[in-house]
This record gives structure tokens, C-alpha cells and sequence, in this order.
């Protein structure tokens, strides 16, 4: 299936669990991730943002309700590298608060957590 | 003025990771004014359907914020250029927050990037600023933390994944 958005991240992740207010999802950063080559040529890390990218993107896959949009990133904090195979594991908790949702998230390699992120949401755009 | 070939000696980044295309104006130690222009021949437009909206066309939020990130390495790195990230200091995001997105970017708008320096201590460097189209705010960037970090940390990470070191 085509992409909603324009996107840098190829993969996409599989829905592993998904409460009302929580998610648990599953990707893969595969070596052939077309941002390999230029971050950075002859040592491929795969970019903080993009990891920041594969959570906004599951968050919208385990959305509490439709046509939220990215309004804010509240804070994130890089704490690993993540490198071309690895298999990252995104943990989500959605809280509804001050009339916005908002979505906690970890993601992990098998090294232990990359990083964690804190993102505001608004609402009323079409899906 | 930095032209993209002086901005490649700065920085590693390169196709199609490499999201800045021109500094305007550059105070060492205090500020920075750079632009990029966005194209619909990037190539996170590739696989969208043929009749994508233009909200579909929407530049990923995510690469503004990274696009905003290089031009403040620039700026951080500017004194000491190293454009070979498996060598010297290299520079790493440990922190981005309170990143506010106003109006969607859209093909065709050049993006231009105020870095501000908030504070230095001896291996990180705090920066602030927004981004700007046609003189509207598009991104508000409340706080960067960027530390350098000997490259051989990295190597080692990526060599000994059983010890993680802090990087983005």
C-alpha cells in the first residue's frame, strides 16, 4: 500500500498489541533504508529523527481516535544508536489531557532503549 | 555566505540526507541563517499515489526538525569542520524538545533556518531558534542539545552492539 504521507522511513511497522490507550508495535530498518547511503557514507546510522518518524507513524497506527496530526514534539532523548538490521520494539501510551492527546513512546533495539519520545496531537483533520 | 560546497566540508551528511543548502549568514559562537529548498523530486515523494492531495505532499515533519539540526551543526561545527564522521569529534543529538509545527511545507517553499547558541559547555552545545516561510513561522525549535563525542565511541558501538553509547 502507497504511503498516506510523505515519509523518509521505508518500513512499516506491524501492530503487535493495542489497548485503548496503549500500542505495542514492531519494525525492521532494513540496510536498503534509502537514507543509508548519505547518513553517512561508509558508516550507516540510521537518523534519531527517523526513529522519531517509525513512533509518530506507529502512534498514528494505534491512534485512540482518527485524523489526529503531529502538532508538537514535546521532547525526545536519543539514547542508542540503531544501526541497518536492527528490529526495533515501540512501546506507546496515549493520555488525554488540557483537551489534546498525547503519546508517550520507547523504542528499543535488542541493545536496549534508543529513544524516547513525547508527542502532542491535535485533532479535526481529515484521515 | 556558505555555499553547498563549503557547507560539505562542514558536514558528513550527504544524498539524500544532506538538507541544507546554503548559509546566509554565519556569527561564530552566536547565530546562523540558513535555507533549504524543498523540491517534489525528493525522494520521500516517490512512492506516494499519483493523486496525492497537497497536504499528502507535506515535507515529513521529522526531516524539518533535521534539516533545522544541520544547519545548527553548522554552526556548532564550524570552527572545527569535520566532515569524516569515523575521525575526530563527531557531533551527536542527545536531546530536540518543545518543537512546535505551524502551517504545512510544502514543494516549492525554501525553508529558512534561524539558529540561535544558547549556551556552550566544554562538549555540548544548547541552540534555539524557528523556521521560517516567505516570513511565517513554520517551526519553533525550543531547545537542541548537541554533544561531541570522540567518533571512536560510535565505532565501538556499532562494532560491540552489547555497549550502547548515546547517539541520534
Amino acid at each position: 500500500m502507497p504511503p498516506r504521507q510523505a515519509t523518509p522511513v521505508q518500513g512499516t511497522a506491524e501492530i503487535v498489541e493495542r489497548g485503548p490507550d496503549r500500542g505495542t508495535t514492531r519494525v525492521t530498518v532494513d540496510a536498503g533504508e534509502q537514507v543509508f547511503p548519505g547518513h553517512y557514507p561508509g558508516f550507516p546510522i540510521f537518523p534519531g529523527v527517523c526513529v522519531v518518524e517509525h513512533i509518530h507513524l506507529s502512534a498514528l497506527a494505534t491512534a485512540p481516535e482518527p485524523g489526529l496530526r503531529m502538532e508538537a514534539i514535546e521532547s525526545t532523548r536519543f539514547l542508542s544508536p540503531v544501526f541497518p538490521g536492527d528490529r526495533l520494539a515501540i512501546d506507546l501510551t496515549w493520555e488525554r489531557k488540557g483537551g489534546k492527546w498525547r503519546c508517550k513512546a520507547v523504542a528499543a533495539t535488542a541493545r536496549g532503549d534508543s529513544a524516547k519520545v513525547r508527542i502532542r496531537f491535535s485533532e479535526g483533520h481529515d484521515q | 555566505m556558505i555555499d553547498i560546497s563549503g557547507i560539505k566540508r562542514v558536514l558528513p551528511h550527504r544524498y539524500p540526507m544532506l538538507l541544507v543548502d546554503r548559509v546566509d549568514e554565519l556569527v561564530p559562537g552566536e547565530s546562523l541563517t540558513a535555507r533549504k529548498a524543498v523540491t517534489a523530486n525528493e525522494p520521500w515523494y516517490r512512492d506516494l499515489p499519483a493523486d496525492a492531495t497537497d497536504e499528502q505532499h507535506s515535507y515529513p515533519s521529522v526531516l524539518l526538525i533535521e534539516s533545522w539540526c544541520q544547519a545548527a551543526g553548522v554552526l556548532a561545527a564550524w570552527k572545527n569542520p569535520n566532515p569524516d564522521v569515523l575521525a575526530g569529534q563527531v557531533m551527536l543529538f542527545g536531546s530536540i524538545s518543545d518543537v512546535v509545527f505551524h502551517r504545512p511545507v510544502l514543494p516549492g517553499d525554501v525553508l529558512e533556518h534561524r539558529v540561535r547558541l544558547f549556551r556552550e559547555l566544554s562538549d555540548t552545545v544548547i541552540f534555539e531558534g524557528e523556521a521560517l516561510v516567505d516570513g511565517e513561522t513554520v517551526l519553533e525549535v525550543g531547545r537542541v542539545v548537541m554533544a561531541m563525542r570522540p567518533a571512536s565511541e560510535l565505532l565501538e558501538a556499532a562494532n560491540h552492539p552489547e555497549d550502547p553509547a548515546g547517539t541520534a
